[in-house]
């Protein structure tokens, strides 16, 4: 096919084609409107058979609801609680629900609906109010989301999902209701505030008239509501479906293998791509033998590209590399493993270590850096403390490493571009795709497919942008890109390896006159560059907060608990440090300096911390060899806004050989206003155990010659069955202001909770994760 | 160097290589897709299927050792998600994101077979998938409730009839 290859001329080539698992959709001659007819378990947007009632609602006749759901379903349950906010308002019956995704490419086109725009109320602490996306800096990558585009913000990020949807979720649903009303109430000439909605059905009391959503659905689409300003959504006491434990909607194609991931999809005339990039960042191809691999089975041709523009990575410098394409991948893989690549790599990257990392940050951190906070006197405070008490704790470089490798299938024609990819960041990928190929961003469409975990992943990285590179070099030609695991290892971006040192002065009793924090992590690092824990939560007269930076070639990002992560380790670690020094039960000392502290949701910290306490039968005996850690976790506790606070209690054993078990945890969470589905948010606690406790013991990146070493999870550990605690309780507590989110950083304090019980157990304190590198032994 | 593979109940004629790994076979040449690619390394166990009624992480086996074996593969568990043990795990909603569950009920399914009522430390011994989002506080609930449910059935019929199950 000939690079100047048109969309028709594709789809009069592949028009033909159809295999078991290939999509034959190409419908010729309607360029906008191609719809896949997909496979059952594909979730991607298609153009409705019905019209829609709003861009967020479709009904067919027979009362199926197709909700378009603008977040992508990487585990957290978004599938499910965005159409529960949708349909808390739209009154419709649960089961005949359907989610889909939102199209990026009408997001691309169409504006959002004026009446999206107004929130009312007052955010996060009326319970009328809605929640309001952070555009950040407005601008029109997508990195932060759109203001003004029709679905506004589609990445799916920072456990904000609900906090930043729930608004506009519920307003849609409102919007779509009413307009169903208003067609019923036009069709039987009555006025709509008669009529009653429920489960799909529409009364009418006093003629005893009864009709469906599916049969005036359409008479709804071409009504348009005449005041949607004056339509208002449900407080939480008035929620019926929201609240309510749903079983997700995604899980049935899950045990069946149905679900479509990005790496499941197959197209007529499709190849596949094995890639190589440089391993040392910021590196690229100095040459390559094709002609050693050429006559290899299935085998097509190579593809060099290069360093992805930064532009579409946020700044981020990855590195260049070359694909092998073919008719199958393991052709591709097998092909590629065996073709000589040589590399240029620029030498300063070249010689890095984590050593020379670490000794960085050390230098760093003694130096001067940027304060955030002082408080009152602390150096007074020190020279008139009876004790002082200092430590410094460090966390690796860490990577998400997500179960499915990083894949995409783009089709790059003259006016086109389709991408098959399950990604955090549509309008972003939009945005690359538009910017390598010249395309304009409305005629990108990227059919969003389930993802194989998120945590962070995408946005950052560069899957998307090496399959657009390589796909825009083979025109026509549908190429599906997948990484190895150890190639997903390369492209994509690290928690930045972080370090704190803590000092406090202690009075007679025991309680902290003066604390000095200094934190240091790789600038862009998302620790001391986000102000999440600058305030100190415990009280502490004196206070001061410097932040400390360094420069190092490996992308960092945002991976699931971004600087929380650390910043709870370090903070709950030197609070339990605190409290043996003052020789004070440590959940007593936190709560005695919570009680002092003068911050708005101090009451629900504390209720936290009591609740966790008594939910673990804190203070009762245990085995020798066994032992309890209490930590708080909390985010915006500092402001008067959303906040998600919890607490919990770890009880943990240590065996003389070293072997450490996480027996049980008590949490303690607290609900704001209300969640929308509890049990998305049990599943999302209970992981988010699982992956703190491979922070705090198994799991570290570390960098030698330049590139990262861990690079498949023989290296880079994940706790199996075996180590998960066999009990985990949770309780739920109101309280009177809206969640931030609980997607991320939850359960941070597995890493502090399984340091002090080891500290109690064996006497000795480790300060640097994880602690599998420690001699835990004790006798 | 083509073959003959028998998944699922059906013989499939397979045109590759017959030392391309099961996995690559199954999703690409089969055209099953609900096995999934990890690790590459057979250590997280996303690609887990029957070969013969055992576990095999079939990322790291070349398709030759499958050749006149009956392989099943998730689809072959049951095609609507009828079986006792896709019914538990819905109960109990394991699944996250879901891609490595395929592979975690597989392995599940093949303990269960070999022993019907598996004790927790059975399930740590065999059950040794990776799951990235943490799933296993559920898994763990979803076999044993598997185990009640493949009970209950065992005692209402004999034998089996699930397309696929050669075992």
């Amino acid at each position: 096919m000939s690079a100047e290859v048109t969309r028709r001329e594709f789809l009069g080539t592949v028009a033909a084609a159809q295999g078991a698992f290939v999509l034959g959709f190409w419908v010729p001659g309607k360029a906008e409107a191609q719809t896949p007819p997909a496979p059952a378990g594909a979730a991607w947007y298609r153009d409705p058979a019905a019209p829609e009632v709003n861009a967020w609602i479709v009904i067919d006749p027979d009362d199926t609801v197709t909700v378009r759901i603008a977040q992508t379903e990487l585990g957290q349950g978004v599938w499910t609680s965005n159409a529960m906010m949708v349909c808390e308002e739209l009154q419709c019956d649960w089961s005949k629900v359907r989610p889909q995704y939102a199209s990026a490419n009408r997001d691309a086109r169409e504006k959002a609906p004026e009446w999206t725009l107004k929130v009312p109320g007052n955010g996060a602490t009326d319970p009328k109010g809605g929640g309001e996306p952070t555009f950040g800096n407005r601008d029109r990558t997508g990195v932060s989301g759109i203001p003004d585009s029709l679905y506004r913000r589609m990445r799916t990020n920072a456990a904000s999902s609900v906090k930043d949807g729930r608004y506009y979720l519920q307003l849609a649903g409102a919007e779509a209701r009413e307009r169903l009303l208003l067609a019923a109430a036009s069709l039987w000439s009555v006025p709509a505030s008669e009529l009653v909605a429920k489960d799909s059905v529409i009364t009418h009391g006093k003629s005893g008239r009864r009709t469906t959503y599916g049969a005036v659905a359409q008479r709804a689409a071409q009504t348009p509501h005449p005041h949607p300003e004056t339509i208002t959504i449900k407080p939480p006491d008035q929620w019926t479906l929201m609240g309510t434990e749903r079983k997700n909607l995604d899980v049935p194609i899950k045990v069946t293998g149905q679900a479509v991931y990005g790496i499941d999809v197959r197209l007529p005339g499709m190849k596949w791509a094995a890639v190589k990039a440089c391993p040392v960042y910021g590196g690229d191809v100095k040459g390559y033998d094709f002609a050693a691999v050429r006559g290899m089975p299935g085998v097509v041709r190579a593809v060099q590209f290069p360093i992805p523009d930064p532009a579409c990575t946020r700044g981020r410098i990855f590195s260049g590399g070359v694909a092998v394409i073919a008719d199958s991948w393991y052709q591709a893989k097998t092909a590629i493993d065996r073709m000589p690549i040589e590399w240029t790599v620029p030498t300063e990257n070249a010689v890095v270590t984590t050593a020379m990392m670490r000794d960085a940050l050390i230098t760093s951190i003694g130096q001067p850096g940027r304060v955030r906070v002082d408080q009152g006197d602390v150096d007074a405070g020190f020279a008139k403390a009876a004790k002082i008490v200092e430590a410094t704790y460090s966390t690796p470089y860490l990577a998400r490493a997500r179960m499915e490798p990083g894949n995409a299938t783009v089709l790059v024609t003259n006016d086109r571009v389709d991408i098959w990819i399950g990604d955090q960041s549509p309008q972003e990928t939009r945005f690359s795709a538009s910017k390598i190929t010249g395309v304009p961003e409305a005629n990108v469409h990227i059919h969003l497919c389930h993802l194989g975990g998120g945590f962070g992943r995408n946005g950052n990285g560069p899957q998307a942008e090496h399959a657009i590179m390589i796909a825009n070099q083979m025109r026509g030609t549908p190429v599906h890109m997948l990484w190895t695991r150890e190639e997903d290892f390369i492209g994509t971006t690290y928690r930045a390896m972080g370090m704190a040192r803590l000092k406090a002065g202690l009075d007679a009793d025991g309680w902290p006159v003066a604390l000095e924090v200094r934190t240091c992590m790789q600038r862009d690092g998302f620790g001391p560059e986000a102000s999440f824990d600058v305030t100190s939560r415990y009280h502490v007269p004196s206070y001061r907060y410097s932040s400390h930076t360094t420069k190092f070639h490996i992308p960092v990002g945002t991976r699931r608990g971004v600087g929380q992560a650390a910043h709870e380790f370090y903070r709950e670690s030197f609070m339990d440090e605190l409290a043996r020094a003052a020789g004070k039960d440590p959940y007593r000392y936190r709560r005695e300096l919570i009680a002092r502290a003068n911050l708005p949701y101090k009451a629900d910290m504390l209720k936290a911390l009591d609740m966790a306490a008594e939910m673990s039968g804190w203070g009762t005996p245990l085995p020798k060899g066994t032992a309890r850690a209490i930590a708080l976790e909390e985010r915006g506790a500092e402001g008067n806004g959303s906040a998600t606070i919890s607490a919990m209690v770890h009880t943990v054993s240590v065996s003389r050989d070293g072997k450490v078990r996480l027996e049980r945890v008590d949490v303690a969470h607290d609900t704001g206003f209300g969640l929308v589905n509890p049990l998305s948010v049990k599943k999302q606690i209970e992981g988010q155990i699982v992956w703190f406790y491979n922070d705090a013991m198994h799991q570290a990146t570390t960098i030698a010659d330049g590139h990262v070493v861990e690079n498949n999870f023989n290296k880079f550990p994940l706790s199996r069955m075996s180590e998960n605690p066999p009990q985990i309780n949770i309780r739920f507590f109101p309280t009177q202001h809206w969640l931030i989110g609980m997607g991320h950083d939850r359960a941070t304090s597995v890493q502090s909770g399984i340091g002090d019980a080891i500290f109690q157990i064996t006497g000795k304190r480790f300060r640097d994760l994880p602690y599998s590198k420690h001699d835990l032994t004790w006798s | 160097m083509a073959f003959d593979l028998t998944v699922n109940g059906t013989q499939h004629r397979v045109d590759a290589d017959a030392q391309t790994p099961l996995l690559w076979v199954i999703r690409d040449h089969v055209g099953l897709t609900g096995t999934k690619f990890s690790c590459g390394i057979g250590q997280c166990g996303a690609c887990t299927v029957h070969v013969d009624g055992r576990a095999v992480r079939s990322c790291s086996v070349p398709a030759s050792t499958a050749i006149g074996k009956p392989v099943m593969t998730i689809e072959g568990v049951s095609p609507d998600g009828s079986h006792p043990i896709q019914m538990a795990w819905k109960e109990l909603d394991a699944p996250q994101c879901g891609y490595c569950q395929s592979g975690m009920i597989m392995a599940a399914l093949a303990l269960l077979r070999d022993r019907p009522r598996p004790t927790d430390a059975d399930i740590d011994a065999r059950v040794t998938n990776a799951c990235r989002c943490g799933t296993y506080h559920r898994v763990r609930q979803a076999i044993h409730l598997a185990a009640q449910l493949m009970g209950t059935r065992a005692g209402l019929k004999t034998g089996s009839h699930e397309q696929g199950d050669l075992t």
